[in-house]
């Protein structure tokens, strides 16, 4: 097997409209800072991996096919991904392993989202009327884990105001509230109970791509590069008897798998900063726990002692996360992207002193689908 | 349970599902559109000197971003071509015309659209058209009605 590295990162800067560029505009934007930032050309790349969440949140059938120009696919290997909202984590890992197999030494993977040129809860709703959105579907299970772990309702204030402002100090974050308090966030209208409208994310366009390459190609790059170090993807049914939503089973096996592949027996002390998923505030105490970061009843304990805090121990989305910035299917290569910056140490502002092993995460469907991956400052 | 008593025909109630979506034409495709509207047919020009037409924003070979709009035609050639003797309602003309490959002069890409020739006789490859465009333009891409034949 070989390596992976992460030599180029290239964001759009995430607005709720961008009207002034088309889809393929938009992503080439990505595309662009990303070989800029590995220094290639689009003509270096072997083979692409493009993801964005359903067709409907735009209304275009398999907009992969249309964008070939623009992604200077022309001849090459051009794969679509789709597994939802995780569907930029799942891009970046099936990117990874055209390169982990040996097939490709140059892939570029790009994940996007339009928003402004559709309505996606009407997608989310299948073209029927009355969706109750992505929100409303979680609310159940974020109440849920108010209930059993019993934390206090300030836990998601709390992680609404650090994420907002950890956007403030990210130049391409969307929603940017420099002065976010918490009194702000608990009188800001209630949307989906428990979830306020300050505790929500927003709906942006945007794109995120990374260039990818093995390890010969890692050592020459003009850049420190990220280099991959585990990769897991797990999937379950939204429904099935005996489900548990609040921590999913797949959400659990897919950690363990990570941890084992990078060596990792206590991820609290061993990453050092983490990107997770996170578009309604609760989600982040419950994937503190969910991927077994923390124990039973222990995330919202990590929020409320400030540890999720950029300058605490464990660093929660310094980025300001999905909470500020979330173009759908962009929102789980964000995450990779932002990991590798991390580790990278050219996070600018948002940069968490010492990163050296990070952890990206992204979860899609009915909280069902889950990409994670390990990033290092070193191979090992 | 059924019965005929009274009930003469079926009853049913339509209802119509819509959702527009906004797309966004940008800086090339948009002056495409605009030029339509105004009478104007643009393409690209690539690294390599070719036009290609209908304007794209990207090589399709290459990947390079096209910036720079050419405009061409306005009469063209035909290329290729295919008779339609029984048009549907869905086809672009509500009588029987052609489908070709129309390659506006200075050009080197054609276009497939439809040409109003009349009668199949009229059509062969190498032919010379002319754009007619629709009397209310709108700057979207049917501004281009068909092409007739040049006499």
């Amino acid at each position: 097997m070989e390596r992976c590295a992460v030599v180029g990162i290239g964001q759009t800067h995430f607005k709720k409209t961008r009207d002034d560029v088309t889809i393929a505009g938009l992503i080439r934007e990505a595309v662009d800072r990303a070989l800029e930032d590995a220094e290639c050309t689009i003509a270096d790349i072997d083979a692409v991996v493009i993801g964005k969440a359903p067709d409907a949140f735009e209304g275009i059938i398999q907009p992969e096919l249309f964008l070939a120009d623009a992604l200077g696919a022309a001849g090459k290997p051009l794969l679509r991904v789709h597994t939802a909202g995780s569907v930029g984590g799942s891009t970046f890992v099936v990117g990874a392993h055209h390169i982990i197999t040996g097939i490709h030494e140059r892939v570029l993977a790009v994940a996007w989202e339009k928003q402004s040129e559709g309505n996606a809860q009407w997608g989310l709703a299948g073209g029927r009327s009355g969706g109750i959105g992505a929100g409303g579907a979680f609310a159940p299970w974020m109440r849920a884990y108010i209930h059993q772990s019993g934390a206090p309702e300030y836990i998601g204030w709390q992680v609404a105001v650090k994420d907002r402002l950890n956007a403030v100090k990210n130049p391409y974050a969307h929603l940017k509230i420099a002065d976010i308090t918490i009194e702000k966030v608990k009188e800001s209208p209630m949307l989906w109970d428990p979830i306020r409208f300050l505790e929500s994310c927003p709906s942006s366009d945007g794109a995120c791509a990374v260039v990818l390459t093995n390890e010969a190609g890692g050592r020459r790059a003009p850049r420190p590069p990220a280099w991959v170090e585990a990769l897991s993807v797990r999937s379950e049914l939204a429904q099935f008897p005996g489900r548990n939503p609040v921590k999913p089973q797949a959400g659990v096996d897919c950690a363990h798998d990570l941890y084992r592949q990078a060596g990792i027996t206590d991820p609290r002390s061993q990453i050092d900063v983490a990107e997770l998923y996170v578009p309604f505030s609760w989600y982040e105490p419950m994937w503190l726990e969910g991927h077994d970061i923390a124990g039973p009843g222990e995330g919202w304990k990590m929020v409320d002692s400030g540890e999720t805090e950029i300058t605490g121990s464990f660093p929660v989305n310094p980025s300001g996360g999905v909470l500020s910035t979330n173009a759908i299917g962009a929102s789980g290569m964000v995450r990779f992207a932002e990991a590798a910056l991390q580790v990278r140490g050219q996070a600018g502002e948002h940069q968490v002193d010492g990163a050296r092993t990070a952890l990206a995460q992204a979860y899609g469907g009915a909280a069902q689908y889950f990409a994670l991956g390990i990033l290092r400052a070193e191979p090992t | 349970m059924c019965s005929d008593s009274g009930v003469t025909e079926l009853r049913t109630s339509e209802t119509k599902l819509e959702f527009p979506y906004t797309r966004t034409v940008g800086p090339i495709v948009g002056a495409f559109l605009t030029g339509l509207r105004d009478g104007k047919l643009l393409g690209t020009r690539n690294r390599d000197g070719r036009v290609l037409f209908p304007a794209v924003e990207y090589d399709p070979e290459t990947g390079e971003a096209l910036t720079e709009t050419v405009e061409v035609g306005p009469e063209g050639t035909v290329d290729g071509w295919t008779w339609v003797a029984h048009p549907t309602p869905k086809h672009p003309l509500d009588r029987p015309f052609a489908f070709a490959l129309i390659r506006p002069d200075g050009a080197d890409t054609a276009m497939v659209h439809a040409v109003d020739a009349g009668d199949e006789a009229t059509m062969s490859t190498g032919m010379r058209v002319a754009p007619r465009f629709r009397q209310e333009a709108k700057g979207i891409v049917t501004d281009l009605e068909a092409w007739e034949p040049v006499r």
